[in-house]
């Protein structure tokens, strides 16, 4: 009896020990915890789950954020705003970092990644991830405008924004499609995308460059600005355009073109599969090009990638950046093209004939990605941002003068970076950085 | 003294959640505290009040909030109303009717906001779908300006009618039929009943109505945030989602204060114009 009693114990003592050593020995020494869009989170489940395989002393932790890029901003800044953050990493749009490096809630990466951090990207996913010369992002993904056209329908895309209406309105009036052109023209943050591309084709400049030369209005009161708004509101005045493309984003716009009803649509990568796919009108007719643009000038793509970065609060830095570059290597990326139709970022992927074979949009994706133009890095992008679709919005809806309503934008701009401190004139007071 | 010393604790909570925020609110409106100031508070004394007065779009806001929240609130009464009265009759499942009424206001806002952006889409949208299948062309209800505050409206007449009419059907059973059927002996009519009878003393009812509709209706966000995001050319912007803007998107925490607090003086004036009227109509009365 004492005996068994003895055994019991010394089994239990035992058993203890075992317990607590064992937990001492697999207890994380640091939890990364990342906030993420649903799609990623989802995307890179499998990757994240492997690295927790892998690593006894790191381990993630993913918030599984909205699907919707306004909603997942507004919960990582509600919970920034609070101080204390809850995420060690976060995803973010390329048009975010700016506001949040001005903010504070980010710190640079250069001390972990050193000068060479971008080398591995190719050139066109390398922009917009510094600021004042400090790398606060590491993109994950690239993503860039696109120009998708019908190739049962015409030989070859339309390079100029003239050919693009001839060839919508021959279309039309021989009723192959009701829409020339379809595309993103609610009032939001698409609508500037849209617009930056064609900015850019008709040989302007929305931001910085233009601010830096001298000009008044941030790039918007000169005549390029007028005319690619113009052109916008000439494409819905002339029905080339549906009116109801004022009230368009991406799905709609998307759905208009997979049903067979427009000749060109204006999308992301990510919309290739979904026209290929079983049900969709256009499967196998669809062909991608960069946008039209004036002869001599650029065919631009707006640059719209999610990139990691690094919070100011993290307890553990190291262990993060660990983790950035887990989840933004070659093994990770190639995962993310595979299976899920994302656009890598890294030149390796690239030029990898395997993967070129599984994905022959690739090299194509890589060209428009060479044209990748940037909305304007600055802290107060997102109004910025608003006072530009605004204007386009009014136009879209038929309502004023293009000219007018671009150097209205303009000065509302100039207005905006003067009240900020950071405009032409000499500030107005000083406010601390 | 035992008075005050029990009505403590509501005063309390009062001070504690309506009166400590606002004087916290007239405090950030007097502060620049944006991104471009790091999020650091730096004191501009009325800046940003004076760059409210100049401010066109809240105006505009202003304007279309107001537009919005009369039109649907009187919208509202009315259907409101009518529907209280048909539920108050006698009639075989009316059990079942009253408890269907309800659902469009049991139903979250954004979920339904979202159903209505389908309805209106053009032209894969129920309407829309109805108008091709009559030979008609389809209509960009929310792609217009003119039509997509009106859209709005719909959206909101539609999930809170329930609600007037179930404040009106509790009014309703307050009034005792016998008035009713002295009236029919007098000769009066079922008609004349009604505005004689029913609406004078369903008054307290109608003005409590009232002021929970246009305070909610002058605040209106999610509704507008889901249904149009304020667009077409910002015609459906409401000055909640101008004050969230600012906020939320563009990060200058002075200035949507200050965007708030004028919306909570308008509000004001608008809450005590009520009053005067309702004192007005009661000395009448």
């Amino acid at each position: 009896m004492r005996g068994r009693l003895a055994a019991i114990g010394l089994g239990l003592t035992l058993a203890l020990a075992i317990g607590l050593l064992s937990w001492a020995w697999a207890r994380p020494a640091a939890v990364v915890r990342v906030l993420m869009p649903a799609p990623f989170a989802d995307a890179t489940a499998d990757l994240v789950a492997a690295f927790n395989g892998r690593h006894r002393d790191v381990r993630i932790a993913v918030t599984r954020g909205p699907f919707e890029t306004d909603a997942v901003s507004d919960l990582a800044i509600s919970s920034l705003l609070l101080g204390d953050s809850p995420y060690d990493l976060l995803l973010m749009d390329v048009t975010w970092t700016a506001k949040y490096a001005a903010a504070g809630w980010l710190q640079p990466l250069d001390p972990w990644l050193g000068a060479e951090a971008l080398e591995p990207l190719v050139s066109g996913a390398r922009a917009g991830n510094r600021i004042d010369g400090r790398l606060y992002r590491l993109p994950l993904v690239a993503d860039m405008g696109l120009l998708y056209w019908r190739t049962d329908l015409m030989e070859a895309p339309p390079r100029t924004p003239d050919e693009l209406v001839a060839i919508s309105r021959r279309l039309q009036e021989q009723g192959r499609v009701r829409w020339g052109y379809v595309w993103q023209g609610r009032q939001y943050e698409g609508l500037s995308c849209v617009f930056l591309e064609l900015i850019a084709g008709f040989g302007g400049h929305w931001g910085p460059t233009a601010q830096a030369s001298g000009e008044q209005g941030f790039g918007l009161a000169g005549p390029a600005a007028a005319r690619a708004a113009g052109w916008l509101q000439q494409l819905v005045r002339e029905g080339i355009s549906p009116q109801a493309v004022a009230n368009f984003a991406e799905p709609e716009a998307l759905q208009s073109f997979e049903a067979g009803e427009a000749a060109f649509l204006r999308n992301w990568p990510y919309a290739w599969q979904e026209l290929q796919r079983e049900g969709s009108a256009v499967a196998g007719k669809v062909g991608i090009a960069t946008m039209v643009a004036e002869p001599g000038e650029p065919h631009a793509a707006t640059q719209g990638s999610w990139g990691f970065s690094l919070l100011t609060g993290t307890p553990h830095p190291e262990a993060a950046v660990q983790v950035l570059q887990a989840l933004t290597g070659d093994a990770s990326q190639r995962q993310l093209v595979t299976r899920y139709g994302y656009t890598p970022t890294l030149t390796a992927l690239f030029d990898d004939p395997e993967l070129v074979a599984e994905r022959p949009l690739l090299p194509q994706l890589r060209q428009a990605l060479e044209q990748a133009v940037l909305r304007p890095l600055n802290p107060g992008y997102a109004q910025l941002s608003d006072i530009l679709q605004r204007q386009l919005s009014a136009l879209i809806t038929g309502r004023g003068d293009p000219a007018l309503a671009m150097a209205r934008a303009g000065r509302e701009s100039d207005l905006l970076l003067r009240a900020s401190g950071q405009g032409l004139a000499p500030r107005p007071q000083e406010v601390s950085p | 003294m035992s008075g005050l010393l029990l009505m403590a604790p509501a005063l309390l909570l009062l001070l504690a959640v309506f009166v400590w925020p606002l004087l916290d609110y007239a405090w950030l409106s007097l502060q620049a505290q944006s991104v471009f100031t790091g999020l650091e508070q730096v004191p501009v004394g009325t800046l940003n009040w004076q760059r409210l007065l100049a401010d066109g779009r809240f105006w505009q806001d202003a304007w279309q909030t107001l537009r919005f929240a009369v039109v649907s609130v009187a919208l509202e009464l009315v259907a409101g109303l009518a529907i209280a009265l048909l539920l108050h009759q006698r009639w075989r499942g009316r059990g079942v009717a009253r408890s269907l009424a309800l659902l469009p206001w049991a139903l979250p806002t954004t979920v339904m906001a979202l159903g209505w952006r389908w309805i209106f889409n053009d032209p894969y949208g129920p309407i829309n779908g109805l108008l091709q299948l009559l030979g008609l062309a389809t209509v960009p209800f929310l792609a217009a300006p003119e039509l997509a505050w009106l859209a709005t409206v719909v959206a909101d007449v539609w999930k809170t009618t329930p609600f007037v009419a179930l404040l009106l059907l509790a009014g309703l059973q307050m009034i005792p039929h016998d008035l009713y059927e002295a009236f029919a002996l007098e000769g009066g009519t079922p008609w004349q009943g009604l505005w004689r009878i029913t609406v004078p003393l369903l008054r307290p009812y109608i003005f409590i109505v009232l002021l929970f509709r246009l305070a909610q209706a002058l605040g209106v966000f999610d509704l507008i945030a889901v249904l149009t995001g304020g667009g077409p050319a910002s015609s459906t912007e409401s000055l909640a989602v101008y004050a969230y803007l600012n906020a939320m998107r563009f990060l200058d925490f002075g200035y949507s204060a200050t965007v708030m607090l004028g919306m909570f003086l308008l509000l004001l004036a608008g809450a005590a114009a009520l009053l005067l009227w309702r004192r007005h109509t009661e000395v009448r009365a």
